[in-house]
């Protein structure tokens, strides 16, 4: 690849990888719900970052921006309903540990 | 005329709201007939559409025309909905549970459509979003603590998978400057041996067996299934995770990546899947959960299916018909099981094995429907099931993957042996005391048993008019 933008990829590549790594640890390691909500969160925020360099690097970014915000809207709309559910669990059960909450097993 | 497909669901959603609850009565009804007209339009499509709807066809990149596959895929949607509804008219007698779990079944149907119609990544993306929210609503709308468990291990997994897929479409847009699937198969074509590439195809691939809920993804699977409301279970094992999983991923190979790319690693998530699943439904006790292990399996048969269409060639050719047949007759058996399940938890309360027993004699059109299912689900002549199992194994072996077919043919055996003891736990033999006052279930179930039996002996015995018009233009349509 010829692309004069290919430093500026590497570069913020490296933060998306390092930021997709720490979202990826607090997902698995945390048993509290909402850690690992904001987990979620960081995952698709490196996502995001991603898309609209890819754009940039692609010369494409108006699209990236379209996508980019398409991205943020409907995780917005995955974002309610998770908070919806765990606030259920959480009156259901008083705990919001996912150790709590195993009564489906086989 | 596709693009009503998603137009109407939404039109019809805003209508049902409208303030003060005028149409509100209206919502099954609704849905129901949103069903039909899928049907309908899957089975007749008319070419011809109204100048007016052509402008949003280009703006949802529906401008390629529709094939056989999304086809299935409609036909499949609308007969399953309709299953589903009947089942909630059945099970669910509170209006405004029914009036709510109907508009999310709306979003949830446009959602599916979106899926099989869209020509473009990104939208993929976004209408696998919608179609997975509905989904994690639904679960959770029975409002018990199982339910919630289920739909937030749902969640977390769709979540994870949602990340890797969309990483993988970055990547490729970074390649192809857009999103556009003839686009992405462009720049594939002519940047084949880029690393990013490589990595782009595998997570995107990697999030969609996660949502198809193939071994070794399918932890959140079976916790879905058994938690959900009985009509829900219905969809979901129907048709929500084979659109979202399966589907997207057919729709990958066939129109972007090509096959071949991934075809050794198909080959093998098919046939893990296959063991797997068949072995651990054999030691279910719920029966919700045994059907879901089952669901596990019998996808790793289209799957496998699919990896042996990537050999290229004619044997590729026919695993691909297969595998699309195949994918039709899960649909529609998995659906009557489901069904089953759901009459069985009408008139027990429970879909716990170890509580049943001998109702055959209590229930005798959910007795003979489920062994016609389960007969079919097993692979025995002359029905449905068998055929598309047949096509498969005789694909395999064509293109000398003997090892593959013949683990199809033992997983065929262990699919015989659970479904057997199902029959013979729950049906067979003589009536528990306890269990002497139940009755047959309610008509709405009782008829949706009665149709999807028939589909499944129609499709088996009509299966060289089958052959003829359906499944060869299917092999030669890619």
């Amino acid at each position: 690849m010829n692309n004069p933008n290919w430093p500026i990829f590497a570069i913020f590549g490296l933060g998306v990888v390092l930021t997709l790594g720490v979202g990826f640890y607090c997902v698995m390691v945390t048993r509290n719900l909402i850690r690992a909500l904001i987990g979620l969160e960081v995952l698709t925020k490196a996502v995001t970052l991603l898309l609209v360099l890819c754009g940039y690097v692609a010369g494409r970014m108006a699209l990236a921006q379209t996508l980019a915000i398409t991205l943020i809207v409907v995780e917005v709309a995955v974002m309610v309903v998770a908070v919806s559910l765990f606030l259920g669990i959480f009156r259901r059960t008083g705990s919001i540990r996912s150790t709590d909450i195993q009564n489906l097993k086989g | 005329m596709r693009s009503l497909l998603i137009l109407l669901p939404l039109a019809g959603l805003i209508l049902l709201n409208l303030p003060g609850g005028l149409l509100a009565g209206l919502a099954l009804p609704a849905v129901a007939a949103l069903a039909i007209f899928e049907i309908v339009l899957a089975v007749y499509l008319p070419t011809a559409a109204f100048p007016a709807l052509e402008q949003v066809q280009q703006l949802l990149h529906l401008s390629t025309p529709l094939d056989s596959l999304a086809r299935v895929l409609l036909l499949s949607i609308g007969i399953v909905m309709l299953a589903s509804l009947l089942v909630l008219h059945a099970t669910v007698k509170a209006q405004r549970r029914r009036f709510n779990v109907a508009n999310v079944l709306l979003i949830s149907l446009m959602g599916m459509n979106g899926v099989v119609l869209v020509h473009d990544l990104f939208s993929l993306y976004v209408f696998l979003e919608v179609t997975s929210v509905a989904s994690f609503v639904l679960i959770a709308s029975s409002g018990e603590d199982t339910g919630l468990e289920g739909a937030f291990k749902y969640l977390v997994l769709s979540a994870v998978a949602t990340v890797l897929m969309l990483s993988g479409v970055a990547m490729m847009f970074l390649f192809a400057g857009s999103t556009d699937f003839s686009a992405v198969a462009a720049a594939l074509q002519n940047n084949s041996g880029q690393l990013l590439l490589k990595i782009a195809i595998g997570t995107f691939g990697c999030g969609l067996l996660i949502k198809g809920g193939l071994v070794p993804f399918h932890g959140w699977l079976p916790d879905a299934y058994q938690s959900a409301p009985a009509a829900i279970s219905v969809l979901l094992a129907g048709v929500v995770t084979k659109v979202s999983g399966i589907y997207a991923l057919f729709r990958l190979g066939i129109s972007v990546v090509g096959l071949q790319t991934f075809s050794p690693v198909l080959l093998a998530v098919g046939a893990l899947s296959m063991v797997v699943g068949a072995l651990l439904a054999l030691r279910q006790n719920s029966l919700k959960r045994l059907l879901a292990y089952s669901s596990v399996s019998q996808v790793g048969y289209i799957v496998l299916g699919l990896g042996c269409a990537g050999m290229g060639g004619p044997a590729g050719k026919l695993g691909l018909a297969a595998a699309i047949f195949h994918l039709f007759n899960h649909t529609i058996f998995k659906t009557l099981l489901f069904v089953n399940s759901a009459a069985l938890e009408q008139r027990t309360g429970t879909s716990d094995m170890s509580v049943m027993g001998g109702l055959g004699s209590r229930m005798p059109i959910t007795s003979t429907s489920s062994a016609i299912a389960a007969l079919s689900i097993a692979g025995i002549p002359p029905l449905s099931g068998f055929w598309s199992k047949l096509l498969l194994i005789i694909a395999l072996w064509q293109a000398g993957l003997y090892a593959y077919a013949s683990l199809a043919v033992f997983v065929s055996v262990l699919t015989l042996a659970y479904m057997l003891t199902v029959q013979r736990r729950v049906f067979f033999g003589k009536c528990r005391e306890d269990l002497l006052s139940a009755r047959e279930a309610s008509g709405g179930i009782v008829l949706v048993e009665a149709a999807l039996a028939l589909v499944i002996i129609g499709v088996g015995v009509l299966m060289p008019y089958v052959m003829n018009s359906f499944l060869l233009p299917l092999k030669g349509g890619f």
